[in-house]
């Protein structure tokens, strides 16, 4: 009679257990080209620009999102605090929104923090996110905003 | 002589072990020095690793925008479905092989098209009648549009396109919804697909977003070439988006190819608190023939699911009224869900459904498992 309560606790108690854990403790920062109009850029805003609620900054330019691999530690820290979801739940989403084309600005996922870094310094709508220690001192780009 | 000699002993034992230990060190120095300069050379080979792979990837990108490559992406899913309903068997069904082929012609231009394959029908020459034996399955362009993309936020679409309609009838592709089987409604008030031109324009309002779709097409029952009345359908859709909370609205009217106006309306209510999703959808249509009188049809869906980890649990609830004339045509259906994500595009369900009609005896249950991935870099 007592069985099946204490079958689904074990049951839930798995599902728990699977339940992913941010595991980078470096700090993250939130990069733009030098040229962009914005100097400081909130958590909210940030996740409004990944999530497609902006498109263009204030001076009209088209925002250009990037994105680390689904598997980046560094990325895995970005979606919990900004995003809020898991890393392969925003890439579940993602993937639904282009096989549908209904994506209207995607971001575009590289391998590596130095490759970001590249692109936001040479594309003036461009934001990413990478280690703050990857960038410090890059004057081609600016940091918005740090997530611990 | 014995005394010096005692003596000389006794200062080698004494000098010879710090001669040893300050050797020792001296190595000891030299080997953590070595490390450190091993560290070092490790690290600048890793940091030009990164260079080149950096630029690698940077010709590869460089590449692919000049390229005339076709990006080919899709979905495939096979079931293995269990019943207890007397007209149907317990079976495998190698369900849908469905091929995305998207190319980008100019920088504002894109093809789109989706080739599904389901049920994996034998096509051959010989056999191009409806031979049950044969021809079990459909081959179906599902989409073939040509877009037009000046700005992000607007977008006009000619060809085939997924009628704009409701949440389900948009975002229903099996490596991405809970369940195997579709809302009852779904593809029954909406068409699932139309044929013609549509526009979409997409606006902030405060804190806001708003997607707007306004299309005319040949209308429902009229794919291909052959448009059997000279009237056209019409529908929009508009989405309101507000943090978590997404709601909205869709219309379509035609006049079908047997004279039936058609109304059709649909609101729909999106909830995204992760890890929790629920989505509900409600649609009802007026049917006004030439001659006889008026019906409607009309359903609802309600639906939860939680993630946890590579989990998700989902749950919904189904009516469909195919007829308000008729009050025993009404069918029920109650749906639990198990989804595994082996990773973000293979994911393996488990799906219960209990299907119940106003004539009880009708009542029946299905379990339907399936593995789904979808295809290519999505």
């Amino acid at each position: 009679m007592y069985r099946l309560p204490r079958i689904l606790i074990l049951f839930f108690a798995a599902f728990f257990a699977a339940a992913p854990a941010a595991a980078l403790s470096e700090t993250i920062a939130i990069i733009v080209n030098r040229d962009n109009p914005q100097k400081a850029l909130s958590r909210d805003e940030i996740r409004r620009i990944y999530t497609n609620s902006v498109l263009e900054w204030s001076d009209g330019t088209p925002v250009a999102i990037y994105d680390l691999s689904v598997d980046d530690p560094v990325r895995e820290v970005f979606s919990g605090r900004v995003l809020r979801k898991a890393p392969s739940k925003v890439a579940q989403e993602w993937a639904h929104l282009k096989i549908t084309n209904q994506a209207k600005n995607p971001p575009t996922a590289v391998k590596s923090e130095s490759i970001i870094i590249r692109r936001i310094a040479r594309e003036k709508g461009a934001i990413g996110y990478v280690s703050l220690s990857s960038v410090e001192g890059n004057p081609e780009v600016r940091i918005v905003n740090t997530i611990q | 002589m014995r005394r010096f000699l005692i003596g000389a002993i006794l200062a080698l034992t004494a000098v010879l072990p710090g001669i040893a230990l300050a050797e020792d060190q001296t190595r000891i120095d030299r080997l953590e020095q070595e490390l450190r300069d091993l560290k070092q050379e490790n690290q600048e080979i890793k940091k030009r690793l990164d260079g080149v792979a950096a630029e690698s990837e940077e010709t590869r990108d460089s590449f692919g925008r000049i390229s005339s490559f076709v990006n080919i992406s899709g979905y495939a899913d096979a079931e293995f479905y269990l019943t207890d309903n007397d007209s149907d068997n317990a079976h495998f069904r190698v369900r849908h092989l469905s091929l995305f082929f998207i190319k980008d012609i100019q920088k504002e231009w894109r093809l789109f098209s989706e080739i599904e394959y389901e049920d994996a029908p034998l096509v051959e020459s010989e056999h191009t009648t409806d031979d049950p034996d044969t021809v079990q399955g459909k081959l179906l362009v599902e989409q073939m549009y040509i877009e037009y993309h000046p700005e992000l936020d607007w977008n006009v679409r000619a060809g085939r396109f997924i009628t704009p309609a409701g949440l389900w009838n948009i975002y229903h592709y099996p490596p991405y919804v809970p369940t195997q089987t579709r809302p009852l409604m779904v593809r029954r008030i909406f068409p699932q697909v139309s044929d013609g031109v549509q526009l979409m324009y997409s606006f902030t309002a405060g804190e806001s977003v708003v997607d707007t779709h306004l299309y005319v097409a040949n209308g429902a029952g009229n794919p291909g070439r052959l448009d059997r009345n000279e009237e056209k359908a019409w529908g929009a859709r508009a989405h309101l988006q507000q943090g978590s909370h997404g709601l909205g609205a869709s219309v379509y009217r035609e006049i079908d190819n047997v004279d039936i106006l058609r109304n059709a309306f649909g609101l729909h209510y999106l909830w995204d608190f992760s890890p929790f999703r629920f989505q509900t959808e409600y649609q009802y249509r007026q049917n006004s023939p030439d001659t006889g009188s008026d019906f409607i049809d009309r359903g609802f869906y309600a639906q939860l699911t939680y993630d946890i980890g590579k989990w998700t649990l989902a749950a919904r609830y189904d009516w469909y009224d195919p007829n308000g004339s008729q009050p025993q045509a009404d069918i029920f259906r109650y749906t639990g869900a198990v989804n595994y994500h082996f990773a973000y595009n293979v994911v393996g369900k488990a799906e219960y459904n209990r299907n119940v009609f106003e004539d009880s005896t009708e009542d029946y249950n299905e379990v339907i498992l399936a593995i789904v991935v979808a295809i290519g870099d999505l």
